[in-house]
């Protein structure tokens, strides 16, 4: 045997093994058949929540499971909104199901990002009747359901009792000139000039400042929720109300020095937990965040204060949903909607409610007693009635518009520009969305 | 022969090529094309020429984006390589104890970034952070570091110039290379530190400035993590901090492809960034030829 020929069986060995290994390794990349585990289906449900919440969510799953022979749901916490947005752009996905937000669903659908659901949802007899109308008017996008929500969140006003009292006010404010005249009465002011307690606090400026809006008769996205309107004269009417009687009268510098020191949101820490704050508007899941951080807090809940030369604005709050959906690139898309359809049941939606302390998406669960067991829940579930329940536009430009929302509100707050000049620097950038 | 030679080195070479060739020169060709396109990551490009190019001409959010990242480039890249100099010829007196010290500037390099990104968030906190405390104490004024528009951009510089480190111990090994004897003779001429600085240590480690220079501005202009972390909200958000003040260029652009997805808008950000970095790098390099002595120079 001469070298030559070892030397070109070695090379053929080596390019061998290589064609092996790179085989083995595309055989590996994706599958089209569905995964089964002792002859039943598997769905992956991948999902957002973490901690405790994911704990009762995996009891939910484990009921699922036991309730049928056909599928098994196997569940995965993952909180990176960036991971999911990356398992949903291959080919094959890693996941079946999952969870978002409803402002999220237009931009999706538009991107055929989602399985539209009305092919499935009229195969299996299901109606959206039962749902709460302004939750489905976020998860339908041009005709197509593409997502069902599974939770709702409305705001309303959250205040502390023993504040009130020691404010000597007696009830909590009705009207928006009641409320500017609580938040003077509540926000103290050191004799160095700092400020120590604020009447009206402010968890999201986001969230805070559109329900405002809605409160004050506007609209964030125009009359048929499908263009941009940053100027409204309610949305700005709201800005100047939060800029007037908070941060210009106490100091834009004064207010962010103090609201940079509060403790982490929904923490024991937290600012309204500690009596720096006399008042928010947040959603209902404060009740079971109050009674594992303050349980001796005494607080209450009312509506949203309405302005008074205009009663019909009565009742007014925003609606946020919590959706399932079912990503183009699912592998188990029939099985994955069984488990949806499932999930979105009216028993399995108020277990989910109870255990996460969130509202229901169906209209018939709004009366159940089992509620009755949550501190002042009621008030966030009779507002859902309200005709007057408000939600962002789920368009396609929806994450932008809200993050030059956030940059610009955030900036009227700090006094860097008024809130006209704020508003219509949005209204100068949403011109742009929709083009490339 | 030859052939065979050559055959055998493609062999040894094709894991680095191909993956050159799969993972850099590809996606690099193929963003030149979606910077022409309508691309969202999950549906076919539509080609749309120069759209994109002409849409950042007129994003008002662009043009403050790529302001924050030049002023950070501006002024963080002199400093840099003032205190990193400053720092080494410090760092090279033999005085007791110097490898602790060499130690202690160098370790914030090796803490990861993350960690010093929410380090950092709690030191500027204008309620109880540490620095405005010691300003404070030398009655100096106390800004709102992470709240005031003004000040969002200098934070981000604080927080990059903590890890001199890094460029203080290549000067540290630069100026080891510098001939004593080229000193001694100074010093019977009767030359001070001033002068031995300035017509030796400085011309002897030119050229490793411009090294210095031409990573600190490739780095600056491309900055992500340290602002990113700052500016952010909580999580699964990106926010570009008080006013946009901490908006960096990189930040804009991760916003625009996985925030946004719209990946052909980030693809010609990506080019143009490409672009503005091969033109700064040139203009030093150009300029380069008068202050940087290489060899007999």
């Amino acid at each position: 045997m001469n070298k030559l020929s070892g030397r070109s069986r070695a090379l053929r060995a080596a390019a061998g093994l290589a064609a092996t290994a790179v085989a083995a390794m595309a055989a590996g990349c994706g599958n089209g058949s569905p995964a089964t585990s002792g002859g039943r289906t598997t769905v992956t449900f991948d999902y957002l929540w973490t901690g405790t919440e994911a704990q009762k969510l995996q009891q939910i799953i484990a009921q699922f499971n036991a309730s049928q022979k056909q599928i098994k749901v196997v569940g995965v916490a993952n909180p990176d909104m960036q991971k999911q947005l990356a398992s949903m752009s291959s080919s094959t996905g890693s996941f079946d199901i999952s969870d978002n937000f409803g402002n999220n669903v237009g931009s999706w659908a538009a991107k055929g990002i989602l399985t539209p659901l009305n092919g499935y949802m009229q195969s299996a007899g299901m109606s959206t009747g039962d749902f709460i109308p302004a939750a489905m008017d976020e998860v339908t996008y041009k005709g197509q359901v593409y997502s069902l929500p599974i939770a709702v969140h409305d705001f309303e006003l959250v205040y502390n009792k023993a504040e009130f009292a020691a404010a000597g006010i007696s009830s909590p404010p009705v009207t928006t000139d009641q409320l500017a005249a609580d938040i003077g009465k509540l926000t103290k002011v050191g004799k160095n000039g700092q400020i120590t307690q604020l009447g009206l606090g402010n968890p999201d400026t986001g969230t805070t400042l559109t329900t405002l809006g809605y409160v004050f008769g506007g609209t964030w996205d125009g009359p048929h929720n499908d263009a941009p309107s940053p100027q409204d004269p309610g949305d700005l009417a709201a800005l100047n109300f939060y800029t007037k009687n908070i941060t210009d009268k106490y100091g834009a510098a004064n207010v962010a020095k103090f609201t940079a020191g509060w403790g982490q949101y929904g923490s024991p820490q937290d600012p309204f937990y500690t009596g720096k704050v006399a008042m928010i508007i947040d959603g209902e899941w404060q009740p079971v965040m109050i009674s594992e951080n303050a349980p001796h807090l005494d607080w209450g809940v009312t509506d949203i204060p309405y302005p008074a030369n205009d009663p019909a604005l009565k009742g007014t709050t925003q609606l946020t949903a919590s959706t399932l959906f079912i990503p183009a690139n699912a592998p188990n898309k029939q099985a994955a909607f069984t488990f949806l359809k499932y999930l979105t049941s009216p028993a399995a939606m108020l277990k989910f409610s109870l255990a996460l302390g969130n509202l229901p998406a169906r209209t018939s669960l709004l009366d159940n007693p089992a509620f009755n067991s949550i501190p002042n829940f009621s008030v966030w579930l009779q507002a859902l009635k309200s005709p007057n329940v408000h939600t962002l536009a789920s368009q396609p430009y929806s994450q932008q518009y809200a993050s030059d929302l956030a940059t610009a509100l955030n900036s009227a707050l700090l006094g860097s520009v008024t809130p006209a000049n704020a508003l219509a620097s949005v209204a100068s950038q949403a011109k742009s969305y929709g083009t490339p | 022969m030859r052939r065979r030679q050559l055959l055998w080195g493609l062999a040894f070479a094709a894991p680095w090529l191909i993956g050159f060739a799969v993972f850099i020169a590809w996606p690099i060709i193929a963003s030149a094309y979606y910077s022409l396109t309508n691309f969202n990551l999950f549906q076919s490009p539509q080609f749309v020429g120069t759209a994109n190019y002409r849409a950042m001409a007129a994003d008002p959010v662009f043009w403050k984006s790529l302001q924050n990242t030049l002023y950070l480039t501006a002024v963080g890249v002199p400093l840099t390589l003032l205190l990193s100099l400053g720092c080494a010829l410090v760092l090279n007196l033999p005085v007791r104890g110097q490898p602790l010290y060499r130690a202690l500037v160098y370790l914030p390099t090796i803490v990861p970034v993350v960690v010093t990104g929410y380090l950092w968030r709690w030191l500027l906190n204008v309620q109880y952070g540490y620095v405005d405390r010691i300003l404070g104490l030398l009655h100096l004024p106390q800004p709102d570091w992470l709240e005031n528009p003004r000040w969002g951009t200098q934070a981000v510089l604080l927080l990059t110039l903590w890890t001199v480190g890094g460029p203080t111990v290549i000067y540290l090994a630069s100026l080891k290379n510098v001939p004593r004897e080229l000193y001694e003779a100074a010093k019977v001429d009767g030359a001070g530190a001033v002068a031995r600085f300035r017509h030796i240590t400085w011309p002897t480690i030119s050229p490793v400035t411009l090294f210095q220079i031409v990573v600190s501005v490739i780095a600056y202009l491309q900055i992500f993590t340290q602002p990113y972390l700052l500016a952010q909200d909580h999580l699964n958000s990106s926010s570009g901090g008080p006013g946009n003040s901490m908006l960096t260029y990189s930040m804009y652009l991760f916003q625009n492809a996985f925030v946004y997805l719209k990946m052909g808008y980030a693809s010609a950000m990506a080019w143009v960034l490409f672009l503005v970095t091969m033109v700064v790098t040139a203009i030093v390099l150009l300029t380069s030829r008068r202050w940087v002595h290489v060899g007999s120079r």
